[in-house]
């Protein structure tokens, strides 16, 4: 199959755009030509005559850069990475966070599992919302054209924070209170109740919009 | 089977073909080139090089709006909307088309009646 991304990417010449006003054109201007390519398939061209009836839409590839570059918004990358990335991640943590308050508001008590001693804290109302979550930053990121591991982190955002928290915590904890082993595993244990668990939850929300406009993929398969 | 019509008259006609067809209902690029062959009967042919610059240039004007939506089969696509500012672009291209076919009408006999 012909990588239509790579090919535009190469033919198509932009330097006004932001990179990612440009790959929103190069994901549409794929997807046009993979369905002409698929067109012609289907109306008994070969492979090769197909291809070349989608390669014939384009003349003059500096014309087509040039009235692309005057006519397209010009929306900067910070734009587009905000719209794909920081916006549906801050919902989704927003989201997550007002129902873990709310739980705890609604006075819901979190199931205590002890392990070797120590305890693991479930707030089983608060997981089984977070693939609502997960699903809705996802979702928010795909629909901004965003890649997919823009989406997979829009979704995940609840989690990598408080990964990121929590690397921040740890070398505090041993520098204030000393290295001790039951401290790492402790921790350890803190890693899958607050970041593992909860970021397979979202994950769970998550995965049906990971797939779809990366055609780059799909016609690599 | 229509005569192809020219490129230049194709082109001076695209917006009122686009906006013709959004009216109806929000579509995506592929989608827009194949329905204006179609229904033309293949006289406005409208190529990835000659729809995009145009679809782009109009929505540059808050003529129409765009966004994404995955089909049945996990594929996205870009779709356009017509906008209210589009949508008051209508009526007077269209009567300007109409004038202009008049024109031509009287000057050259164009029509079939």
């Amino acid at each position: 199959m012909l990588d239509w991304k790579k090919l535009l990417r190469k033919r198509l010449s932009t330097p006004d755009l932001p990179h990612g006003t440009r790959e929103e054109v190069i994901a549409e201007l794929a997807s046009h030509r993979d369905e002409t390519y698929e067109r012609a398939l289907s109306t008994g061209a070969t492979h090769r005559a197909a291809v070349k009836i989608a390669l014939q839409e384009v003349g003059d590839w500096r014309v087509l850069a040039a009235q692309i570059d005057a006519a397209r918004p010009k929306q900067g990358s910070m734009n587009y990475r905000t719209k794909s990335l920081w916006l549906p991640a801050l919902i989704t943590l927003l989201g997550a966070s007002v129902s873990l308050a709310a739980t705890q508001f609604a006075g819901l008590r979190p199931q205590q599992v002890w392990i070797g001693g120590m305890g693991m804290t479930f707030y089983w109302p608060w997981l089984a919302s977070l693939p609502i979550f997960g699903a809705v930053g996802a979702y928010m990121s795909r629909k901004a054209a965003g890649e997919t591991p823009m989406r997979l982190a829009a979704g995940l955002s609840p989690a990598l924070v408080m990964l990121v928290v929590m690397l921040l915590i740890l070398p505090w904890g041993l520098f204030l209170d000393g290295f001790h082993f039951f401290r790492l595993v402790h921790f350890g244990l803190g890693l899958i109740n607050w970041v593992g668990i909860p970021a397979a939850a979202l994950l769970l929300g998550a995965l049906p919009f990971l797939r779809g406009h990366n055609l780059t993929a799909e016609m690599n398969q | 089977m229509p005569k192809r019509i020219r490129s230049k008259i194709a082109r001076g006609s695209a917006d009122l073909a686009i906006l013709s067809l959004l009216v109806e209902k929000p579509l995506y690029g592929f989608e827009i080139a194949r329905q204006i062959g179609e229904r033309t009967g293949g006289a406005l042919k409208f190529t990835l090089a000659s729809l995009y610059p145009l679809l782009y240039e109009m929505e540059r004007r808050g003529w129409v709006e765009a966004h994404w939506q995955a089909n049945a089969a996990g594929r996205d696509r870009r779709y356009y909307r017509l906008t209210s500012t589009g949508r008051r672009q209508l009526a007077p291209l269209r009567e300007e088309w109409r004038s202009f076919f008049h024109a031509l009408d009287a000057l050259a006999g164009v029509s079939h009646a």
